[in-house]
């Protein structure tokens, strides 16, 4: 649980013959990762694809021209289909109703080319409808030339001082006059001078001809009956995509399968009449494989697996062995987090099950509210039947978990939405006087009960009102415990590893000190509140202890550069309390401006909840709804964020992917979605 | 010329102390995190298989914000020395 699978070492070797069965019953399979041969022996060769792989790659990109034209995407599968029922139906599925789909595709992106450039026309007509011209006398003269466009000022003047002979028609537009200059050719480069003083600026007339507004018209109507084309079209691929698409996705998978097999192979060392493959297996698998490999192969082919010894050489050698986490299904889920960092080292722990074990404790102490807890669950089920995918169930799952412990450390809490809100008035309140007196004795930790059974737990600290003075310091005492715990038990698999790496020195010189420093270093605080001055000294003492054997480490003085950070990264648990303190302090400004606020101000300074004013009760809810939600959005998120920082920068770093990360076990062969088996 | 002041005074000058504390820290750490948060952006754009990696760097400033809190708790908490100073 703690620790990937265990993976042997084999050998696959066995004659060319056999090699399409032997590949066929390694996809079947889906056990052996293997591990790509990179030429480096000479008396053996890379393999090469073997049967129809050109044949099964073309294909694979037509269909996935056209599945893009449709806009397929990933999804879960409505119904599968066999095998045989693809392949009888892929000839019309890629031939026939591909060339259809990009024929229609094709034709929609003429018409959006063509509607496009007719828009362009009817806008550069659009101003020209102020002149008197008709089309044609815009364009096709050979001893004029002609100049339209927008001038800031009148240009009449000024053009006919430079060419005497010319014809200017003149209009207003919106936000500046049109013109339409004619001067003779051999003086347009003087004109074009003048006009450029006028801020001329240029419009190219379309070749059309008659009357600006019909020729308007006549263009809006080709538009119109281009977008009429149009419609008819798209329904046409929606309707395809509806028909087709679980056939398509099928038919895709069945290709990348086939292109996997062929081109297996190439993974494979060969010789001229022998083929040998490389690969891990999980341990309690092998003999599995080696029976189904043989059976197939009828007698051809060897499986060995190699000894621990020499797989190691191997592995020192630099070849990765695969990792698989191996979790209980309950505890799944925080592989995600796990995976987020860095996949396990295949001799590193799988921190998974600690995540699973502390995650969600620190997500509901933050977050600790009935309320909230309730509303994350109900959000997070609807999430659930809309986001399919695995990794989104995987986080779902994770957040559900945290929701459960939040409803339970609403009830430690006593707060639902808030504190002495409706926690109060569902289970009550202690009597004015004994809450002075609490006060009075500093035993005050809030004023809620639990119904009939009143208030709990020693010193009746429950249900503790996390804005209490005392409570604030019982939470901060908390938090440090917490903290301790988890980064000892993150120094004991970092002690652990260690071993597992066979480095003594790193676990005992490095690992452990920090262990007993921050143990330690926490029992002589306590020490100190608790005024116990044995625990301070035991404490210090060992503290130095501690640094001392740090400095005698691996790392020798320069360790002591590290110290300042042992005791943040204690320190750093105090977010437990203060994001949830945030939280807490939101919810009850909320409540309080509802109900002590606005409320009783819309009702005429009525105090009583009973004669509050119809708007009063709606201005009040409208605010509660708005804060509440706000609050409950980032209540969501940094529950979520800061334990996941407490893991990745206080826990990991004492034992995890200080190697650098392992490789994900991914055995060859495909997952079956839309195909039957 | 000694500087008296009372109990509440001084009571409030803590406060804002406290709130001082956390207050800067967290514009410090929103400082240091700025940077990061830009290049881990980048990065995962590049290559989204850093985003744990960078979430991690991204949050490692974050610890500045609790060292601000824990001063302003200690100035809140650890009240009773200072007032055995003040009253008489």
């Amino acid at each position: 649980m703690l620790k990937p699978v265990k993976m042997s070492r084999v050998v696959v070797a066995g004659s060319k013959d056999v090699i399409s069965p032997v590949v066929e019953k390694l996809h079947e399979l889906r056990l052996l990762h293997i591990v790509n041969y990179n030429g480096s022996q000479p008396q053996f060769e890379m393999g090469k694809p073997i049967g129809k792989a050109k044949e099964y790659s073309e294909d694979l990109i037509k269909l996935r021209s056209v599945t893009r034209y449709l806009d397929l995407n990933k999804k879960t599968p409505d119904k599968t289909f066999s095998e045989s029922q693809i392949l009888s139906d892929m000839g019309n599925l890629i031939n026939n109703v591909g060339d259809d789909v990009t024929a229609t595709y094709e034709r929609i992106t003429a018409i959006d080319a063509e509607v496009k450039s007719k828009q362009d026309q009817v806008k550069a007509l659009t101003p020209l409808a102020v002149l008197p011209l008709p089309l044609e006398a815009y364009y096709g003269y050979d001893s004029l030339a002609t100049f339209v466009g927008t001038a800031a000022s009148a240009v009449d003047a000024d053009v006919a001082r430079v060419s005497p002979v010319n014809e200017i028609y003149t209009g207003s537009a919106k936000n500046a006059t049109f013109v339409a200059v004619f001067v003779p050719a051999e003086k347009a480069s003087e004109v074009s001078a003048v006009l450029s003083e006028h801020g001329f600026s240029e419009t190219s007339v379309p070749r059309l001809e008659g009357n600006v507004d019909s020729a308007i018209a006549a263009l809006e109507g080709g538009i119109k009956s281009l977008d009429g084309e149009k419609a008819p079209l798209q329904k046409k691929l929606v309707d395809i995509k509806k028909q087709y698409e679980d056939e398509m996705l099928a038919t895709d998978e069945y290709l990348s399968m086939q292109t996997q097999k062929t081109e297996a192979p190439l993974r494979f060392a060969e010789t001229d009449n022998a083929f040998v493959i490389d690969g891990y297996v999980p341990a309690d698998q092998f003999s599995r494989l080696k029976n189904e490999l043989e059976s197939a192969a009828g007698g051809k082919l060897e499986v060995q697996m190699i000894v621990d010894k020499e797989a190691e050489a191997l592995a020192e050698k630099g070849e990765d062995i695969p990792s698989q986490m191996d979790n209980p299904s309950l505890v799944r889920p925080y592989e995600l987090i796990t995976r987020l960092f860095a996949i396990p080292e295949y001799k590193e722990f799988d921190p998974s099950l600690l995540i699973f074990i502390f995650f969600p404790i620190m997500f509901g102490m933050i977050l600790g509210d009935i309320g909230y807890g309730v509303m994350t669950m109900l959000v997070l089920i609807m999430l659930k039947k809309k986001f399919r995918t695995p990794g989104w169930q995987q986080l779902i799952n994770v957040v559900m978990i945290g929701s459960v412990w939040s409803i339970i450390f609403g009830f430690f809490y006593g707060e639902i939405f808030g504190p002495l809100g409706l926690w109060g008035r569902m289970m009550g309140h202690l009597p004015e006087h004994e809450i002075e007196l609490a006060k009075e004795a500093g035993l005050y930790f809030g004023e809620g009960v639990f119904g009939a059974l009143g208030r709990m737990g020693p010193l009746g600290i429950f249900p503790m009102d996390r804005l209490a003075t005392n409570a604030v310091l019982l939470l901060i005492g908390t938090s440090i415990f917490i903290g301790v715990i988890h980064c000892s038990v993150g120094s004991i698999f970092g002690i652990k590893t260690e071993l597992n790496y066979g480095s003594k020195k790193h676990a005992y010189f490095e690992r452990l000190p920090v262990m007993l420093f921050q143990v330690f270093f926490a029992i002589a605080l306590l020490g100190l509140v608790m005024g116990q001055s044995i625990l301070t000294y035991l404490g210090i003492i060992v503290v130095v202890a501690s640094v001392v054997m740090l400095v005698m480490g691996p790392e020798g003085p320069m360790s002591l550069a590290h110290t300042p950070s042992y005791v943040s990264n204690l320190i750093s648990y105090l977010r437990l309390l203060a994001i949830g303190l945030a939280s807490v302090g939101l919810a009850y400004a909320a409540n309080q401006l509802a109900f002590y606020v606005i409320m009783p101000m819309l009702s005429g300074g009525a105090t009583d909840s009973a004669e509050f004013s119809m708007l009063g009760i709606i201005a009040g809810i409208v605010i509660l709804v708005a804060v509440h939600f706000i609050n409950f959005l980032l209540g969501i998120l940094s529950p979520f964020m800061h334990p996941l920082r407490l893991h990745y920068v206080e826990m990991f770093t004492k034992f995890y992917s200080a190697h650098g990360g392992g490789v994900e076990y991914s055995p060859f062969g495909h997952v079956r979605r839309f195909l039957k088996a | 010329m000694a500087v008296v002041a009372d109990a509440g005074t001084l009571y409030g000058l803590l406060a804002v102390g406290a709130g001082l504390a956390t207050g800067l820290a967290g514009i410090g750490a929103g400082v240091g995190e700025q940077g990061i948060g830009a290049a881990v952006v980048g990065v995962v754009a590049e290559e989204p298989g850093f985003l744990g990696k960078g979430l991690f760097l991204m949050l490692l400033p974050e610890t500045l914000i609790i060292f601000g809190l824990a001063v302003s708790l200690i100035l809140m908490f650890a009240w009773t020395p200072f007032s055995a100073i003040v009253t008489p």
